[in-house]
Formats: C-alpha cells, sequence, structure tokens
C-alpha cells in the first residue's frame, strides 16, 4: 500500500476536520455542501474506495474532488490530533479524477429512483443521494467489530419535520435506516444498507438563558456549543469536541471530566424532541412520552432521532484553574479522587494514566513515548489526578497535603516538553523526594526554576513538528488556552489524540468506587489485552454521584490497516466484554457501555442503582 | 584466631575465607575487592535487585574494580537476612554452616528518610536476627560490624571509640545503626562471639583515581549545584541571562557564573571525610588485628571545613556566590535557587553543622599509623571529574 493510500485508509473519522478547533477554518466545502463527503474525512475515504477500486468514478466524485482548493487547513488540523497529512490525500483525489477525465473516461451518473425521488420531496433536490462516490463516504467505520455496508441512499433532512416524514416513508417502505453524527461511531451503528441520516444541516444553537438551557439541533457540535456558550459565561457538560451532542446524548450520555459536578445521563438536559421510529414525535417532558429516563440492562434500540435538546448551562467563575496531582500508585490515586468526589472538592476530576497524559501533551508520537517515560521512570509519576476548581478547591486540596503541578507549572512543562525528555536533573528531583513523594512540587519558587530549566516556548515544543507546518504550530501554542487547564478539560482537543499512534477500542464501566474492585478489573482488562497481544492502557477514572460511582475507560488499541490486530481485537473485546458480565453478575452495580449504547437519556440514579 | 586475634596481636600468614555481607554496596563492594586482591575467599551473601542476580552484581562490581579474574574466589548466595536460615534452603544452609568463617556485616540501609523508617528498621536492625544466628549458628571465630562513625548520636562533642549510646540522633540511619550496634554486642556477648564494631564517617571516593560507584553525601551537593548552576548556564546560552538577571545571577566574562546562594546553618559545622582506599586499608587492618569488643573509627583526623568545601565547590564548578550564615535565619526569604538547594541539602543538613570530633586512638593502633589522606582540593577535583565523567553514576555497577 502506498503512503497516500495508507494515510486516506487511516483516517481515525473523528471529525476533527469538520470542526474549528484551531481556529484555523474549516475546508470551505463542507460547510457549504455539508455532506461528509466534502469535507476531508469523507475525501479520504472516497480516495481509498476509488484507489482500490471499489467505486467508479462518479458526476459527484469529480464535484467532492474539485471542490477542495488544496487550502492545507487540513492538515493543521489533522496534524494535531494524528500528526498525519491530508493534503496530499486530497491532491491524490483530484489528480485521480482528473486523470481519469482526461483519458476520456466518464463520471457515471445515478439514476434516480422512485424512493430517491420521495425522498427529495421531503428534504429538497440537493440534500439526498445515490451516488456512489457520496455513499462510499458513509459505508465504513474503523471500528474493530463492523463490517463496510454501503447504504442506497445518503439524506441531509434540514428540519424535525423533515426528519418525522422521512422515518415515515422509511417505516411505510421498510426502508432500514441509520442516524448519524460528525464523525462515525465505531460500534457500527451509524451504517446502513438502506438510508443513512446526516443531520449536518440541522445546526441551531438557541440560548434561554432565563431558564438556564440551550437548545441544540442535532446537527450542533460538543465545539460549538461549549464555545458559544463559553462566550456568553456559561459552560455546558459536553464530551468530544467533533460529536454532536444531541447523538452523544442519545447514544451513551456525557462522559466528561466535568461528571463529579454535573453528572451524567439525564443530568445533563432539560428536554429533547424526538422523532420515533414511525415518525411520530415526542418530547421527553411530554406527560405521555416514551419514558426514556428508564434504564435497562440489555441492548436496546434507538429510541429515535433527537433532533433537539435542552442542554443545562453551568455558571463559571472567574477563579476557576486546573492542577494535575502525582501519585506513585493508582491505589492512592484512586483514594485521593474518591475523598475530592465524597466532599464535593472540585468541578472535574479524573484519575489519568500516562499514556493519556504523555500522549495528550506532546505534539508528535515519538515525543509523546519520550515523555511518557520522563513521567513514569524519570519522575516516578504513574497516575495524575487532574483536578478544575474554584479557589475554594484549590485551597482545599492544598489543605489536603498534596503536591500538585499548578497551571503555572504545567503551562511550563507542556511548553518545555523537549527540555523535560533530555533533562539529567529529574534524578536529583526523586531523590529529594523520596521522604514525601513529588515534594519538589512544594518548593517556593519551583515553578520560576522550572521555568528557566525548561525554557518553555511555543518554539520549542513545535521543533519536531514538521517544518513547513511549524510556523502555524508555534502561532498556535502561543495562545493561551492551548495551556489552560480549564479551557483543555472544557474542549478537549487533546483527548483525540489518544489515536493517535493507533485506532481504539474502548471498555467503559460504570462501577462502585472501590478501590480493590477498579484494581481487579482493570488488571482483568490488562489479562485480556496481554492475551491477544494488543497494546493497551488506563485510560481515565472519573467519579461520579459524590463519589458512589464512578467510570473507567480502559482502550486497547489497535491498527484498523492489520486485518489480524482487528481480529485480536475482536476477540478481545469479546473476552473483555465476558469479563464485565461476570462481574455485573455477581455485583450487580456495574454497567457498562453496551447496555449504556441507546440508553443515554436515563435518569443517573436509574442507570446507576437500578 | 581467624579473622581478628582476640587481642592476641596480629597475624595473617595465610589465605582466610569470609562471610560478606553488604558486597553489592559502596564500602563492602570495595572491602570484596581488597579482600580477594590479597588472596583471600569471601562467600557473599544478598540480594537480586531490579532483576539483577546478586551472581551478576557481584561480577559487575568485581569487572569495575579490576578484580573480575578473581571473581572463582567469590561463592555467591541469595540471602534474604529477614528470614529463618537467612532465606536459604536447609542443604544450603547447612553447607553455608561447614565451615566456620569470620563475619563482615557490611549491609546496611544509608537512607535518612524518616519516612522509610520501616525499611530502614528492617535493613539496619530487623535482618541482624538472620546474620547474628548464622554467626552463632557457624560458631563464627570473629564477628565484624560496619557501623557508622555517627551512631555515636548528636548528644557529645567528642565521641568515643565505646559503645553506641542511645541519645539523641540525627535522622533514622543513625538511631538503626546505634540499634544495631547494641544489638550486635549484646546477641555477640551471649553467643561468646568476638566482635568488632568498625565505624567509618562519611566516604567518598578513591583519593587516588577518583574513582567511585556510589554518588551520594559529597557528591549530592556538588551535583546539586552543577544542576543549579546548568539552568542558569543555558539560560545564558539560549536567552542572553535575561531570567538569571531577576534572580541576581549573571556570568562573568571568564566564564565564571555569579550565582548568589545564601546557606542558613545554625553553626559552622566540619565534615569528617575519609576517602574509600583509606576505608578498605584501614579496615583490612583491622580485620587483621582486630581486638575482641573492640570500636574502631575510620575517620579523619582532620574534618573539612565546610566553607573550604564550598569553595572547592566553587572552584570546580566555576560559580561564586555561595554564603554561609549561621545563626537563626529569621524567616530569610530564599530565592527560588535558594529554596531549591536547601531542599536538595535538606537531609544532609545535620552533617552541614556538625561540629562532633572522634576519637581513633584504636584504629591508630590497629592500622600503625596509616596515614589518613586529607580533602585537599586535588583529591576532590579528582573525584567529582569523575563523576561527571560517569554522569554521576549512570552505568556504575549497582
Amino acid at each position: 500500500m502506498d503512503d497516500v493510500l495508507t494515510t486516506a485508509k487511516s483516517c481515525r473519522h473523528y471529525a476533527m476536520c469538520k470542526i474549528d478547533f484551531l481556529d484555523s477554518g474549516v475546508c470551505a466545502s463542507g460547510p457549504e455542501r455539508v455532506y461528509d463527503s466534502f469535507y476531508p474525512q469523507g475525501r479520504m475515504m472516497l480516495y481509498a474506495a476509488l484507489a482500490e477500486g471499489r467505486i467508479p468514478v462518479t458526476k459527484k466524485t469529480v464535484e467532492i474532488a474539485e471542490s477542495c482548493d488544496l487550502c492545507g487547513k487540513c492538515d493543521y488540523q489533522c496534524y494535531f490530533v494524528t500528526e498525519m497529512r491530508p493534503t496530499r490525500v486530497m491532491a491524490a483525489l483530484k489528480d485521480f479524477v482528473a486523470r481519469h477525465m482526461s483519458s476520456g473516461g466518464v463520471a457515471e451518473r445515478a439514476p434516480e429512483d422512485a424512493l430517491l425521488k420521495d425522498i427529495r420531496s421531503i428534504v429538497g433536490e440537493e440534500w439526498a443521494e445515490n451516488d456512489r462516490g457520496i455513499a462510499a463516504t458513509y459505508a465504513r467505520d474503523p471500528g474493530p467489530l463492523t463490517r463496510p455496508r454501503t447504504p442506497a441512499y445518503v439524506v441531509l433532512p434540514g428540519t424535525r419535520d423533515q426528519v418525522s416524514s422521512l422515518l415515515r416513508l422509511f417505516h411505510e417502505r421498510g426502508i432500514p435506516w441509520a442516524v448519524r453524527g460528525n464523525g462515525t461511531q465505531n460500534m457500527g451503528f451509524v451504517l446502513s444498507e438502506g438510508a443513512v441520516i446526516d443531520l449536518g444541516r440541522m445546526k441551531d444553537i438557541v440560548f434561554d438563558e432565563k431558564n438556564w438551557v440551550v437548545r441544540v439541533g442535532a446537527g450542533v457540535s460538543a465545539f460549538d456549543v461549549q464555545r458559544e456558550a463559553v462566550r456568553r459565561g456559561y459552560r455546558v457538560n459536553v464530551a468530544e469536541p467533533a460529536a454532536l451532542v444531541c447523538a452523544n446524548v442519545v447514544c451513551s450520555g456525557i462522559f466528561s471530566t466535568f461528571m463529579p459536578a454535573y453528572g451524567t445521563a439525564a443530568d445533563n438536559f432539560v428536554d429533547a424532541d424526538f422523532v420515533a421510529s414511525d415518525g411520530s414525535l415526542f418530547s421527553l417532558s411530554d406527560k405521555n412520552a416514551a419514558n426514556l429516563f428508564a434504564f435497562r440492562q440489555a441492548d436496546q434500540e434507538t429510541p429515535g432521532i433527537c433532533t433537539r435538546l435542552s442542554l443545562k448551562l453551568h455558571p463559571t467563575t472567574p477563579d476557576e484553574t486546573g492542577i494535575l496531582v502525582p501519585f506513585e500508585s493508582q491505589e492512592k490515586a484512586l483514594r485521593f479522587v474518591k475523598e475530592c468526589a465524597v466532599r464535593r472538592i472540585g468541578l472535574a476530576l479524573s484519575v489519568l494514566g500516562p499514556e493519556y497524559a504523555s500522549v495528550f501533551l506532546a505534539p508528535t508520537k515519538q515525543m509523546a513515548a519520550e515523555v511518557k517515560d520522563v513521567f513514569t521512570e524519570k519522575l516516578g509519576i504513574p497516575y495524575l489526578v487532574l483536578v478544575i476548581g474554584d479557589a475554594y478547591t484549590m485551597r482545599s486540596v492544598a489543605e489536603m497535603g498534596h503536591p500538585a503541578f499548578n497551571q503555572r507549572l504545567f503551562r511550563a512543562i507542556a511548553l518545555g516538553l523537549p527540555s523535560l525528555r533530555s533533562a539529567g536533573w529529574l534524578e536529583l528531583l526523586g531523590q529529594i523526594s523520596a521522604d514525601v513523594p513529588y515534594s519538589y512540587l512544594k518548593i517556593k519558587g519551583f515553578a520560576e526554576m522550572a521555568e528557566l530549566a525548561l525554557r518553555p516556548s511555543p518554539g520549542q515544543l513545535c521543533r519536531d513538528v514538521d517544518p513547513d507546518l511549524r510556523p502555524f504550530f508555534e502561532s498556535l501554542y502561543a495562545r493561551p488556552e492551548m495551556t489552560d487547564l480549564v479551557w483543555l478539560n472544557m474542549f478537549r482537543i487533546l483527548s483525540a489524540r489518544m489515536g493517535r499512534e493507533k485506532q481504539f477500542s474502548v471498555n467503559i464501566v460504570y462501577l462502585p468506587l472501590e478501590i480493590k474492585l477498579i484494581g481487579e478489573l482493570i488488571e482483568e482488562f490488562r489479562r485480556v489485552a496481554e492475551r491477544h497481544g494488543l497494546k493497551n492502557d488506563l485510560g481515565f477514572i472519573t467519579p461520579i454521584d459524590q463519589g458512589k460511582r464512578c467510570i473507567l475507560e480502559y482502550d486497547y488499541f489497535f491498527d484498523q490497516n492489520d486485518p489480524d490486530e482487528i481480529a485480536r481485537t475482536q476477540r478481545a473485546a469479546m473476552d473483555a466484554g465476558a469479563v464485565i458480565e461476570a462481574y455485573s453478575a455477581r455485583l450487580g452495580t456495574i454497567r457498562w457501555i453496551r447496555h449504556v449504547v441507546n440508553q443515554g437519556m436515563s435518569r443517573r440514579e436509574n442507570l446507576l442503582y437500578t | 584466631m581467624s579473622g581478628g586475634d582476640s587481642g592476641k596481636g596480629p597475624a595473617r600468614n595465610r589465605e582466610r575465607a569470609f562471610v560478606l555481607t553488604g558486597a553489592t554496596g559502596f564500602l563492602g563492594g570495595h572491602l570484596m575487592a581488597a579482600l580477594l586482591e590479597r588472596g583471600d575467599r569471601l562467600v557473599v551473601l544478598g540480594r537480586p535487585s531490579k532483576g539483577v542476580s546478586l551472581e551478576k552484581r557481584i561480577s559487575g562490581f568485581l569487572e569495575w574494580s579490576g578484580q573480575g579474574h578473581r571473581r572463582d574466589r567469590v561463592e555467591t548466595l541469595e540471602a534474604d537476612l529477614l528470614e529463618p536460615r537467612c532465606g536459604m534452603g536447609a542443604d544450603r544452609y547447612e553447607t553455608l554452616l561447614a565451615e566456620a568463617r569470620p563475619i563482615i556485616h557490611c549491609a546496611s540501609d544509608t537512607r535518612f528518610s524518616e519516612f522509610k523508617r520501616r525499611e530502614i528498621t528492617d535493613a539496619n536492625v530487623n535482618s541482624l536476627k538472620g546474620i547474628l544466628k548464622l554467626a552463632e549458628d557457624s560458631r563464627a571465630p570473629f564477628f565484624h560490624y560496619v557501623s557508622s562513625a555517627y551512631a555515636a548520636g548528636t548528644g557529645r562533642s567528642f565521641c568515643p571509640e565505646s559503645r553506641a549510646g542511645s541519645g539523641g540522633f540525627a535522622n533514622v540511619y543513625e538511631e538503626t545503626k546505634a540499634q544495631a550496634e547494641r544489638d550486635v554486642m549484646e546477641a555477640c556477648t551471649r553467643c561468646s562471639i568476638p566482635v568488632t564494631l568498625i565505624r567509618p564517617s562519611i566516604v567518598y571516593g578513591d583519593s587516588r583515581t577518583g574513582r567511585s560507584t556510589r554518588f551520594n553525601a559529597l557528591y549530592f551537593h556538588v551535583k546539586s549545584l552543577q544542576f543549579i548552576r546548568d539552568i542558569y548556564l543555558e539560560d545564558a546560552r539560549t536567552n542572553a541571562g535575561r531570567r538569571s538577571r531577576e534572580h541576581g545571577v549573571s556570568l562573568d566574562n571568564d566564564g565564571t557564573l555569579h550565582l548568589p546562594l545564601r546557606i542558613f546553618l545554625p553553626r559552622r559545622g566540619r565534615l569528617n571525610l575519609v576517602p574509600i582506599d583509606y576505608f578498605v586499608s584501614a579496615s583490612l587492618a583491622i580485620l587483621d588485628r582486630a581486638r575482641a569488643g573492640f570500636v574502631y573509627h575510620v575517620t579523619n583526623h582532620h574534618s573539612s571545613d565546610l566553607e573550604d568545601i564550598a569553595a572547592y565547590c566553587e572552584s570546580f564548578l566555576k560559580i561564586k556566590g555561595i554564603e554561609f550564615h549561621y545563626g537563626p535565619s529569621n524567616g530569610a526569604a530564599l530565592s527560588p535557587p535558594e529554596a531549591l538547594l536547601d531542599k536538595f541539602i535538606e537531609d544532609y543538613r545535620p552533617y552541614l553543622a556538625d561540629t562532633r570530633r572522634f576519637d581513633r586512638a584504636h584504629t591508630d593502633q590497629a592500622t600503625g599509623g596509616l596515614r589518613v589522606p586529607e580533602l585537599t582540593y586535588e583529591n576532590f577535583e579528582r573525584c567529582m571529574k569523575y563523576a561527571v565523567n560517569v554522569n554521576w553514576g549512570k552505568g556504575a555497577p549497582s
């Protein structure tokens, strides 16, 4: 496989190219044409399909290729997350199509069939397609458990009524459908051989500040609504920046580091509008609505399509800041995080494994690997607990006696990573902290000395970045928010880097915040991964509901282009699932992602305790 | 009597065998090499570390010390002195008992950390039970315990070569070494095993070659200063020293870094330092002429003035600006580099203000007046150059 095709097939489908998370603008054709196909993410899939001869050049293929002006914005975005350079795939796509056309090839035109005509009568001519070029960009996700399914139709409704009419039509004609958000969800739920409904046009955001809600349409991403909320002085509890909030909430509920303060599942919204599978309309606040607040520990069908969500707005205070508290053991980190949760200390809390911390901070894979070693080996920090909170939170944590990396020190480390990895003096810090681990963090003026020693600067951080991208990234990292723990946790633009080295498959479990149980489960997940020869690591552990429960993510990493690794990941996922089921049956207090899917609207109490 | 004459005068004219603990450490390792070099045989008891077997650790040290060719004269036995039969199987333990050998117990945990009290007590006190039982079971002809001159405690200005008191101690290390001395004396007396206590002061590298395998104590201060210096030198190199100037730090034209560092101490102290080559020579002499029940201070007649050592550091590191302030600090606000240095030297602070003097009449008698090298700048520079060349011990035998 050539490099360009490898890049095309390595697209993680996180849809980060569909949001303007770097303030660099997005691919111009995307917002205009809305179809995924007109974003870099879609073009990556399209090029792979063409290069592998899975589809012919079609009329839409030509449009898609020609709509790219090779501006290079996708390189900024994708490199930030995955270190990949999609622009060369875009160029290869244009070249492929141009060569085909100049050598006398034709662009296949898909005839309009009766169903497409009916669909178009609902959504409008340009918002439904059966072109194979378009369909190819909705045919796959990179998850280990799914096989490709090419939809016959791709439809982009613009209103709730249109969604309703579509579902009625599909219901009457027996057409299978799937609804999708920005990226792809890696369990195959967004693939269908019938119709794929892309909600990308429904981008309305309406603030109702006197009721502390913001109403978001089905096509609104977490990043976009958070940005608007922050502009008005609020915060919303949302997850991955490119995820569409409605879909995210329905699918799994919101997992975030802010769960200790803002809760999960139904804690996050006031109301939601739905279109049921038969096309009927309902809202959660209707007396006669289906009870989506209930939870059943079993696989569930989709409750329909959430077309609008009234998301809670949370107040913020100007003294909010973040710290990272280091721990030598998982047990100590969990004890601390539980103590905080029980005492309602902190807005956001999370135990982070070393993979998370290093991968999030480092701009390249190589640096991430080296920094991980520095954290674990030289500084003896296998675990970090993130705490976001106000001045009272910080005072409480300080009183608890734990040394911490404050915002200033975090910035020094974040922008001084290259010096950190080569610093010979780190072992001295370990030696002087034999009594109280990390006590050097309490030395007066340590942050100042760290700044001197690490010489943090955007230029230094970017010295391993591809030279032509360096000026952009240097100006990017010079922005204060890029080293602001509060901003980074609200917008979560770093978390997608988790999949930079390899795609990952998640084990997500709600369980009691019991140290022994968590240790056992993590060990079981690790054993499963080792048995199947997969790179694996703890993602995060965040307390919920005053530390009565927590959410744990454990990740298995795999090469999405390696059939053998995919097969092993499938087996590992099955084995890990069996482990969770066994614990769940024995304890009765464990919920896992498989059953949470499609029940994200549940009441937290129903989800966790019934 | 092998391993000492119990007071009947020196005698050493045949190959002898010793049981030695702590041979993977600084003092024990050098003692092992010296004993082999003079033709003795050794049974070394010790533990693997970080996945490296005892055998490999010993071989590593012997190669480093140029005694690799005498490896066949060392029998290594992995042992845990906290366990019955030193953690050995019955057969192996019985074999060990078959020959009565003098025992040199050098194993020790030299950390000062109160937070590591349990581990330090295990290593320095609780593990004695195992080695003393071995001495009893094997009818060891002599038991030599390598202690510390500082086991004498803090409550006296002159420390005689006599049993440890139970007074105040600067840290858990001193306290456990004193406790260990009492336990050793009591057990050996009860079992009628002749015993000596060998008490070195602060030991640094070889005064002739500068070589060492451990870079704590004296070295740690130099390394700390070097670390702080290098931060400012890098600022001078990459940032024209702009941040340095905020701390009053500047680079002179001759390359000397003006680095103001105030060190607050209760009083002007002196460090009693002996080089490892002297420790080894003196210990061999003591082993040959050991008198039962005697305490030997392997110390320097002339302690080094802390201010002289600071001047050595300044010369070696090409810095200037170290100032000592004696008496109460009155809550003086420390600059960031001063606060960092203060933290670095925290554990060693009691020794920096130490004024104890050590009797060494027994040692002088046993060693026949063997000269103790003083810490001259030349010795200091030789040792520190070696330390820097080996990157403060990276890759040294562990």
